[in-house]
């Protein structure tokens, strides 16, 4: 087994009396389709603003290609290596789809306190977005405003924006909440697209989603990882089965 | 919008030849305009663009007026910055100031952000004077425009082509400002600055930065007033000037790029206009905004660029033809408002209380008519015209309606 690229050693966090996380333990293998699942309420958010640098653990260590990331900025991790997307559609509603990922793709550049070229001019950056525009199927859209976009094509652009960066580790928040069966068909077909040659990080409550997408599965229950391992490894888990699968495994 | 760029040409070609087509006092008022397009501009950028509301901007209009009075004493016109260069100096100082606020505001977002820029504006009027050196007390710091590059300066010919000059360079500036990386940075700040944040950007930095450039070109209209005045008193940082460039650029429409501008000059050429003939310009200068704001949301401007962007899909003489209908209508109940304003006004002076002596109320002039208050007459004819315009165009409303409801 090579060594993992995302690795969370020890990990708490507790909000005032509040224990979310505690002494989670969680690698992260290259190139692999990760999944966190566990039930409502099991800090699956909070783990995921942990490594994605929003809140800084209480104790232990994150450690992103080795290196301790814990308590770094988002920015910081994002110029990392590590993008996410959130549970909640996060876009910028008001400007069209090409902008969107226009915004996103500058930052990689390093292009921001910059106001002597013009936007319009960028060739490397104008083609990226192109390119983006492509893998999220939403090139017919470019110039519609994000705010008009449907549900699934909003979810789309989210991840088109995290993928801006060209992360080597991609953290999905819930990508297929609210989606109809065909929505979540074409969302999982594109994240096995778009995360080829990268690491995933996904949590998400479609368990047929997880067992069909994922590498390996963690489970997360009152802010412990009590498992981890393939999918049939989980499915034959006994302290799975208690704590969270039940019916659905049996 | 293939007819933009011929607008504009006609437009910027009306301007150069305006001093030949209107009046001095009318060319007078040509310069205020162009001011306050400008700043109305500056603000638009901060607040339509980046979506940031400055309740304090007359503190960088109000700098960089003093100082290019400042400026205009001490190099008399010459030397380094010969007087067609003065602007630069607000625009400086402007910049600078904006820096400095622009850090401490933009830390915080929405009502805080707002309530900050107010703050330090006050902070600043509350201020001056007692800064008797800088500001000059109540009698403000004077200067003469002293001629440069073989221009006088001396007549407001001159002055109107320098505020012109100035007033295209920073819009043009401005608008090229909005398409580089920064310029689009700002329409992200204002769509969700969190996710900017989340994507790698340091919100704080372009929220300064985006503040300082807005002050800037405040600045830089600042400076134009106070050259065109020949003066600049601590007035210029009372917070009706802030107050005015929000409903300005909001009546013209903050998130169109022209907006603001037309906003801006707009209002003053009806404050220009109206301030002659009526005491209470101010009451109706408020009542636009108001109407503006629940019945054109979008602004003048704002406006006029979605009809054209999604025409009513009725056909040009129709859309055409509902429109002057409207107009019309409005037109009549306007008339109609003015009239009870102006009637109530004047009834309500302390001139005409003072005349009133044993229930023997004069007649009162008005529109070139004597009316008796006492009679039913004027209070009729005002609200009746009031009351007719309003059915005229609730009727022409629900014709559009009905048609739209028959296409459907």
């Amino acid at each position: 087994m090579s060594d993992p690229i995302l690795s969370l050693q020890h990990v708490h966090k507790s909000f005032g009396e509040a224990h979310i996380i505690r002494d989670a333990n969680l690698d992260v293998i290259p190139g692999e389709r990760h999944a966190v699942i566990g039930p409502n309420g099991a800090g699956k958010s909070t783990l995921f603003h942990l490594c994605s640098g929003q809140f800084a653990p209480s104790e232990g260590k994150i450690l992103l290609n080795g290196k301790n990331i814990a308590g770094l900025k988002p920015a910081e991790v994002n110029r990392r290596g590590l993008a996410r997307s959130f549970q909640i559609t996060n876009i910028f509603p008001g400007v069209t789809v090409f902008e969107n990922l226009r915004l996103a793709v500058m930052r990689k550049h390093n292009l921001q306190f910059v106001f002597w070229r013009s936007a319009a001019r960028l060739r490397v950056v104008n083609e990226e977005v192109d390119d983006l525009l492509t893998k999220i199927r939403l090139t017919d859209r470019a110039q519609t405003l994000a705010s008009q976009l449907s549900y699934s094509e909003q979810r789309s652009l989210e991840i088109g924006m995290t993928l801006a960066s060209d992360p080597q580790v991609i953290l999905l928040d819930e990508p297929m909440a609210g989606m109809s069966h065909e929505e979540t068909d074409y969302t999982a077909g594109l994240i096995r697209e778009i995360t080829e040659g990268r690491t995933l990080l996904i949590v998400e409550h479609d368990m047929s989603v997880v067992f069909s997408l994922a590498h390996r599965i963690s489970v997360l229950v009152y802010g412990e990882i009590i498992a981890t391992g393939t999918p049939e490894e989980i499915r034959g888990n006994a302290r799975v089965k208690e704590a969270y699968l039940g019916e659905e495994a049996a | 919008m293939k007819y933009a760029p011929l607008l504009l040409l006609v437009t910027v070609a009306v301007l150069i030849a305006l001093p030949w087509l209107v009046s001095g006092s009318m060319l007078n008022a040509a310069v205020q305009m162009l001011i306050a397009a400008l700043f109305a501009m500056a603000f638009g950028l901060l607040c339509g663009q980046a979506g940031m509301l400055s309740f304090g901007h007359a503190a960088y209009f109000g700098v960089g007026a003093f100082a290019a009075v400042h400026a205009m004493n001490a190099f008399g016109g010459e030397g380094l910055l010969p007087t067609p260069l003065l602007p630069l100096v607000g625009g400086a100082t402007g910049l600078v100031s904006g820096l400095l606020a622009g850090y401490f505001s933009t830390k915080r977002t929405g009502v805080y952000f707002a309530m900050i820029t107010l703050a330090l504006a006050e902070l600043l009027h509350a201020l001056a004077p007692h800064l008797k050196t800088v500001f000059g007390g109540e009698a403000g710091v004077s200067s003469f425009r002293m001629p440069a590059w073989g221009i006088g300066f001396g007549s407001l010919n001159d002055v109107y082509f320098l505020t012109l000059v100035w007033t295209l360079l920073c819009i043009g500036l401005l608008y090229l400002f909005s398409k580089t990386p920064l310029g689009r940075l700002a329409l992200g700040l204002r769509e969700n600055a969190h996710r900017l944040r989340f994507l790698g950007y340091n919100t704080h930095a372009l929220g300064t930065l985006i503040f300082a450039v807005s002050a800037m070109f405040a600045g830089i209209a600042g400076a134009l007033q106070s050259m065109n005045i020949e003066a600049a008193n601590y007035v210029v940082l009372e917070s009706h000037i802030s107050t005015a460039v929000v409903l300005n650029s909001f009546i013209g429409g903050v998130r169109v790029f022209l907006g603001p501008a037309i906003g801006g000059a707009v209002m003053t050429f009806f404050g220009h206009v109206t301030s002659d003939l009526t005491r209470v310009w101010l009451l109706y200068q408020g009542i636009i905004f108001v109407l503006v704001m629940m019945f054109l949301p979008r602004g003048l401007v704002g406006e006029l660029v979605e009809r054209i962007r999604n025409p009513s899909g009725e056909g040009f003489a129709r859309t055409l033809s509902t429109l002057l209908a409207r107009l019309a209508s409005l037109a009549i109940a306007a008339f109609g408002a003015v009239f009870l304003i102006e009637f109530l006004q004047r009834v309500l002076s302390p001139e005409y209380r003072a005349g009133v002596t044993d229930g023997n109320w004069p007649d009162i002039a008005l529109f070139s008519y004597d009316w008796a208050p006492l009679s039913v007459l004027p209070w009729a004819f005002g609200l009746g015209l009031f009351g007719i315009g309003i059915a005229l165009v609730t009727m022409v409303n629900r014709r559009v309606a009905a048609r739209k409801e028959a296409q459907a």
